[in-house]
């Protein structure tokens, strides 16, 4: 039984697999990607697919269109508020199950920044191990200018970068972006592409981690993440 | 209102300005510089008509750290300091001071040793073209411990422990903390700095006071957790906003194109906080 003829089939996001190499994309172009409920739930679905076949190395998490990721859809939220009641709750709880490391997914994660990121679509530039861009990407987080909080995103990234441009992203809101350079000096991500170049760096870049050990690569990637969770030295108890 | 002899403090619209004001001792901290920050930070906080609070120098340097001129001649030195530090029971900048209002440092020039206090514990920092930094502490047999603590947790571990351990004979330029993500703009000409301040603040006023109050929180205690830890106290920040006005007004103003009209903050005291006040 090969992982294809098991797969759901997804209404908001593009799950293929190319070689060894699992494609999660986001799918509703039309609205910027942004997350609905239904977003919402495929999106657990489609990680624990990836993560659980056998012939999927490496994870490249990209999105169709202009946007890469713009967060919760507000439109719906204000349009059929019980539509997200169960992500209130998750949120509250501390439970949600948007991204890969959500999901405790073990395989490298590539996002590819393919274009607008935008508040709750910093999730998955926090989230993944690896992050590329589109010279048309951009940043920001809008959050604060329409009255809501950054938390779970704003906190992973400091972790990963230096923490005053993700202050002043938090902050600023929706009166500044970031672009794909700056992202780029900052370590926030690795490289910066023609956009044209995208898909083909992606799957470049994860084909060559695919050539190296998967339960390695899985040890690893616990390790470093295991490791943002406490202090470098601590005495055994 | 306070009146204040080392530092000027003063309103421009919702912006407030902290200005370290001994230009003739590169704005070292004597005492009464350091009682009077205690003051003035909570002095700007608690006004509601400040929306974002500016910390600059006036004369070449930003700031210098404490004032090796009155440690040297009144006989009490370092001394006087030991209590407070050894209780960690500070209160000089914004972050010692709890103030849950956005903070932009503007790094007007030479920042040195203890200057280095208001980088670390500022939200956002930008600097003049010739501004300069450096830490001697090591220099004139001082430890330096919190400010590089801090600024360990925000941004690359390296330029951090060159700085603190090369000490007075080597300066950090405002375009190598540019690369670095120390700093987000380097300001040139040096003396439009605070023209550029004041008009990243006045973008920043626009937003909600509130939400931003509880990023900030959940931003900075994450510096003291672990990730998942760090994450479940956020939540409790991005829930305590759930049912405020401003959660109607921003999408609201947004679909009508106009400016929110925010709710007035009550007060400066947290309503989500996970941290203590220190009793001061």
């Amino acid at each position: 039984m090969s992982a294809t003829s098991t797969s759901r089939t997804f209404e908001t996001l593009v799950v293929e697999r190319r070689g060894q190499v699992g494609w999660l994309i986001f799918d509703r172009p039309a609205k910027a990607n942004a997350m609905d409920a239904t977003m919402l739930d495929e999106l657990e679905a489609a990680w624990l697919q990836l993560d659980a076949d056998p012939e999927v190395r490496v994870i490249v998490n990209t999105g169709n269109g202009s946007s890469f990721q713009t967060g919760l859809d507000v439109a719906q939220l204000n349009r059929q508020p019980e539509a997200l009641r169960e992500q209130s709750r998750r949120t509250r709880r501390s439970e949600l199950r948007l991204t890969a490391w959500h999901n405790r997914v073990g395989k490298p994660v590539i996002a590819a920044v393919n274009g607008t990121c935008a508040g709750g679509g910093l999730h998955f530039v926090a989230d993944a191990d690896i992050v590329i861009c589109s010279a048309a990407a951009s940043f920001l987080d809008p959050h604060v200018s329409v009255g809501q909080v950054t938390a779970f995103e704003g906190i992973g990234m400091i972790r990963k970068s230096p923490m005053e441009p993700i202050l002043r992203m938090v902050l600023v809101g929706r009166h500044e972006r970031m672009s794909a350079q700056r992202a780029f000096e900052l370590g926030i991500c690795s490289d910066v592409v023609e956009p044209d170049m995208l898909d083909a760096a992606a799957q470049e870049l994860a084909e060559k981690i695919a050539l190296n050990s998967p339960g390695a690569l899985a040890a690893t990637k616990r390790a470093l993440w295991g490791a943002l969770e406490i202090p470098l030295r601590k005495e055994e108890p | 209102m306070n009146t204040y002899e080392t530092l000027i403090v003063e309103r421009r619209g919702a912006v407030g300005w902290l200005i370290n004001n001994r230009p003739d001792a590169l704005n070292a901290m004597n005492n009464t510089m350091r009682d009077e920050l205690a003051v003035a930070w909570r002095e700007l906080d608690d006004d509601p008509n400040v929306r974002v609070i500016v910390h600059t120098g006036n004369g070449r340097a930003f700031q210098s750290g404490a004032d090796v001129s009155e440690l040297a001649t009144d006989g009490v030195g370092m001394e006087r300091y030991r209590d407070s530090v050894e209780r960690f029971d500070l209160h000089f900048t914004a972050w010692h001071q709890k103030v849950w209002k956005p903070v932009i440092c503007a790094v007007n020039g030479i920042c040195a040793g203890g200057g280095f206090h208001f980088v670390a514990d500022a939200d956002i920092v930008i600097a003049a073209s010739n501004a300069q930094f450096m830490d001697p502490h090591v220099s004139v047999g001082q430890v330096v411990a919190i400010e590089a603590v801090a600024l360990l947790r925000k941004m690359p571990a390296e330029a951090v422990m060159r700085m603190a351990l090369v000490g007075r004979h080597e300066r950090m330029s405002a375009a190598r903390a540019y690369q670095l993500g120390m700093i987000s703009d380097v300001v040139d000409p040096p003396e439009t700095l605070r023209d550029a301040a004041q008009s990243l603040a006045e973008k920043i006023a626009r937003n909600s006071p509130a939400a931003m109050a509880a990023t900030k929180r959940a931003l900075w205690n994450a510096l003291e957790l672990g990730l998942t830890d760090a994450c479940k106290a956020g939540a409790r920040e991005l829930v305590s906003m759930w049912g405020h006005p401003d959660q109607l007004e921003g999408p609201a103003s947004f679909a009508e194109k106009r400016e929110p009209v925010w709710a007035e903050p009550i007060g400066a005291e947290p309503s989500g906080a996970s941290t203590d006040r220190p009793s001061s």
